[in-house]
């Protein structure tokens, strides 16, 4: 695995070496039209970047990116045709053509990402952008040239192999920057949100608006492509912007490979270089054959052709050690007197059907309390209402003295709440060590240019990885988990986030005895000694009895009996429900 | 009135365009982007018959059957094994949609072509003269509207379809040939949007990339409606209205991305459109 590491890297330099000769030497013996179009097709590539980024590496599908480009080449064309072109109007060229695009991609993903958004809504969005921008251009009169575009201005006085170089230059550092990047633990996130955004959400950090930030900065760097180009070309016409030319990187870079940075790189100066040799001779065919082949691709060979490749050179990336942070105890006087969790006349309906009604609940730390109730009484939802705010709720839920309504997920996780879902929640392509880290981004902010050794985790939920044998294979990759390993694996993250109260689904179903016993320590541990209060929904009652301090019990959306465990276990109402007697 | 009638007749005109693509999206979930190239061949067809000449009307059933043959052999190659990957479903046909513009390039060359009107002239209602194919255009949308909710209402198709939409894992489960399913409404989606591209022809002209400038419309639309004709319908007039009316009060060329933009608006406020939750 080692080996295979060192080859990938020594490949990555070798190839960074290549295209830096290439950069410099290939003026000399490249001729004009070679220069022309290869010029074109490093600054395309640049856009296929920002696409694979964001739909390779973060999953979201979009066509505005042409969009973006086409702002920055239309501000860097109108400052140098209506205002002038003096070194200093060169400046405020660029400097306009990244922060126009930038405010805009801001405001797209402002619009396009936010709590509850769809993926697909995303994409909608950003079909319409690149619309409304031809259609500005179009309606823009002398200003924008309309349907003629803006031609004749003056551009920065390289000649051909300066461009060449300078936009070779442009690719080659964003590139690298890109690769850096994605390889880092703030790079791993993009994949943490594709895999699973609520998770991430439920991590303390805020997805839509990491989702906004980077379709800002990737708007900036569109317009840069576009300053480039605006330049090189001579010309922007509205095709630049439009939707097509939107969908034409996104081919790119699906014939590439998304989710690797080289592969769409690749793809956008092959397909575009092959297009404008190849068209003269055979127009439509060629368009016939990218087409084909875009179409198999996306059938048969979903990573595109850089798969081909990466499938031997796959490495485990991060060989990393688990390091302890010291406990802290939360058992400090201010709080063990003050209850952490109070609900006040909870209620919860779906249209017309009441979940939950009239719920009372106080809960202190140290206390370990057991939801229990048949199938249906709102266990669930009960759990649901106390994470996310953003639920439609009556009553109000106070954690550590804040109302917790309009809250999103991750804003309720910095108060101190860590929940545990039914399913195990974790992030799928990655491996156990990657998935840990990413529970710690929301107390330390995550390295963007290095992916750190070391994990700092709280003795406890390291405790946990070693109970359970996970401690020693960090670079495991998670789809190979058992089911026990990854409910496992999901507890470890949820108390990494340091919580004071840990809400936990079901955490022992599909277990084997021994996985139980092990959780069920680490729970009393985390209560008992540590001064967590800890929510559990729980069918097995021997569980719940062994381990409970207090225990709750649901009947079709009502608080029905709150007591020690003694109290609820000898209690008539309970053996009627779990026996089917009580019926409304 | 005029003004009343051009804006049901807009609304008619993206009612017919956007209902293959519902049909679709409504089942299967599945935006199928080669919409647009359907149209295109819908518009061909009309092209080919005339070119035979034959009776124009004739291309409105020769239009739907090849649309309908041509959807079927997509949906077993191309849309099937990508039900689990909606968003590369999207790719998928649009790469297919470069496919088909292609070919017809190669065939027809990339020349506009026109057919003859099906319905010349203007009629006369309300003692104003007013398009005739226009006016047909609403009788069309309202008869496929009202085609579809018999369709879906009173056929076992539609009842296996609206299971299929409700609930696909119970329907599998029941017995319903999900995949039988499945493959018929995506012949019927194409057919529809096949036989869209004849009723547009007169409209506009014929030429291989027609399809693309009534694509995003309509997906737009689609997005609003959810998987309701119903929805489809209102949606279709209100935006239709807003984009007439913006197109003569402002710009026409703002007009044209009234309904992209509207649509957006109203998914950001309701992510649900106008479909009842």
């Amino acid at each position: 695995m080692r080996d295979r590491q060192k080859l990938r890297l020594v490949l990555l330099v070798a190839l960074a070496l290549t295209a830096l000769l290439l950069i410099v030497f290939g003026p000399m013996f490249l001729g004009r039209f070679s220069l022309n179009v290869l010029t074109r097709s490093m600054i395309y590539a640049m856009l296929a970047i920002t696409v694979d980024l964001l739909w390779g590496y973060t999953g979201v599908l979009t066509f505005g990116q042409a969009a973006f480009f086409g702002v920055g080449a239309y501000a860097t064309a109108m400052v140098l045709t209506h205002i002038g072109a003096s070194p200093a109007l060169f400046v405020v060229a660029l400097v306009a053509s990244v922060l126009v695009p930038l405010m805009l991609g801001l405001a797209v993903g402002w619009l396009s990402f936010y709590h509850g958004s769809t993926p697909l809504y995303a994409t909608v969005i950003s079909l319409v952008v690149p619309i409304v921008v031809t259609q500005l251009v179009f309606s823009g009169g002398t200003w924008t040239g309309s349907s003629g575009g803006l031609v004749g201005y003056e551009t920065l006085p390289l000649g051909l192999p300066g461009y060449f170089r300078l936009s070779g230059a442009c690719l080659l550092a964003l590139a690298v920057l890109a690769i850096v990047f994605v390889r880092s633990d703030a790079g791993r996130l993009l994949v943490a949100i594709r895999d699973n955004e609520a998770r991430v959400a439920y991590l303390g950090m805020n997805p839509a608006r990491l989702k906004i930030v980077l379709t800002g900065v990737l708007a900036g760097v569109c317009g840069l492509a576009g300053f480039l180009f605006a330049n090189a070309s001579g010309v922007v016409a509205p095709e630049n912007a439009g939707f097509v030319f939107g969908t034409e990187l996104v081919v790119w870079t699906a014939l590439g490979g998304r989710g690797t940075i080289v592969g769409p790189l690749f793809g956008a100066i092959g397909i575009d270089y092959l297009s404008a040799s190849l068209s003269g001779d055979l127009p439509f065919l060629w368009q016939l054959i990218v087409g084909a082949l875009f179409v198999a691709m996306i059938i048969l060979l979903p990573g595109g052709l850089a798969s081909l490749v990466t499938r031997f050179l796959k490495s485990a990336n991060s060989s990393s050690t688990l390091k302890s942070l010291p406990t802290r105890i939360v058992k400090d006087g201010a709080l063990a007197s003050k209850s952490l969790l109070s609900i006040r006349g909870l209620g919860k309906s779906y249209g017309s059907f009441a979940v939950l009604k009239g719920i009372d609940l106080e809960i202190g730390a140290g206390e370990l309390v057991s939801l229990v109730g048949p199938n249906g009484a709102g266990k669930t939802t009960l759990m649901r209402c106390l994470s996310d705010g953003t639920q439609q709720i009556e009553g109000q839920v106070d954690i550590i003295g804040t109302n917790i309504a309009g809250r999103a997920p991750e804003r309720i996780v910095a108060l101190g709440v860590g929940r545990k879902f039914q399913v195990a929640s974790i992030f799928d392509s990655m491996t156990i060590g990657e998935c840990l880290k990413m529970a710690r981004f929301s107390r330390e902010r995550p390295n963007p240019m290095r992916s750190l050794g070391e994990i700092m985790l709280p003795a406890a939920a390291a405790e946990i990885l070693t109970l359970t044998g996970m401690a020693d294979m960090l670079a495991k990759p998670v789809s190979r988990l058992s089911h026990g390993q990854r409910q496992a694996l999901e507890l470890a993250m949820v108390v990494a986030l340091e919580p004071r109260i840990i809400l936990l689904d079901e955490p022992t179903a599909g277990l084997t005895k021994t996985e139980r016993m092990t959780i069920g320590t680490i729970l009393k541990k985390l209560t008992d000694e540590m001064g967590f209060a800890a929510i559990l929904v729980e069918h097995d009652l021997d569980f719940v009895r062994d381990i409970s301090s207090r225990i709750v019990v649901l009947h079709q959306g009502k608080l029905v009996l709150d007591g020690t465990v003694n109290d609820v276990v000898n209690s008539e109402t309970v053996r009627t429900i779990y026996a089917g007697g009580v019926h409304g | 009135m005029t003004l009343f009638l051009d804006v049901v007749s807009t609304a008619a005109i993206l009612f017919i365009v956007a209902a293959g693509l519902l049909a679709i999206f409504g089942v299967l979930k599945i935006i199928n982007f080669a919409h647009g190239a359907w149209l295109t061949i819908g518009a061909y067809c009309a092209v080919v018959v005339s070119g035979f000449g034959l009776n124009p009307w004739l291309a409105i059933p020769f239009a739907f059957l090849i649309g309908a043959i041509l959807g079927g052999v997509a949906e077993r190659f191309i849309v099937r094994p990508l039900y689990r990957r909606p968003l590369d479903a999207i790719l998928a046909t649009w790469g297919l949609g470069i496919v088909i513009g292609q070919l017809i390039t190669l065939w027809f060359g990339r020349d506009v072509q026109f057919t003859p009107a099906l319905l010349p002239g203007t009629f006369d209602l309300f003692g104003a003269g007013y398009s005739a194919y226009r006016l047909f255009a609403i009788v069309a949308a309202i008869a496929l509207g009202l085609g579809f909710t018999l369709l879906l209402d009173g056929t076992r198709l539609g009842l296996s379809a609206r299971a299929v939409i409700m609930n696909e894992t119970l329907a599998r489960g029941l017995g319903i040939d999900t995949e039988k399913v499945r493959l018929t409404t995506f012949m019927i989606g194409t057919g529809l949007a096949a036989l869209a591209g004849v009723l547009l022809a007169p409209l506009t002209s014929v030429d291989p990339n027609m399809g693309v400038a009534w694509l995003t419309g309509a997906f737009m639309l689609v997005m609003v409606a959810g998987s309701s004709f119903g929805a489809l319908a209102v949606a279709c007039l209100i935006f239709g209205a807003a984009q007439v009316l913006v197109s003569i009060y402002f710009s026409p060329i703002l007009g044209g991305i009234t309904v992209a933009v509207l649509c957006a608006i109203t998914l950001r406020i309701r992510p649900k459109g106008f479909a009842r939750a």
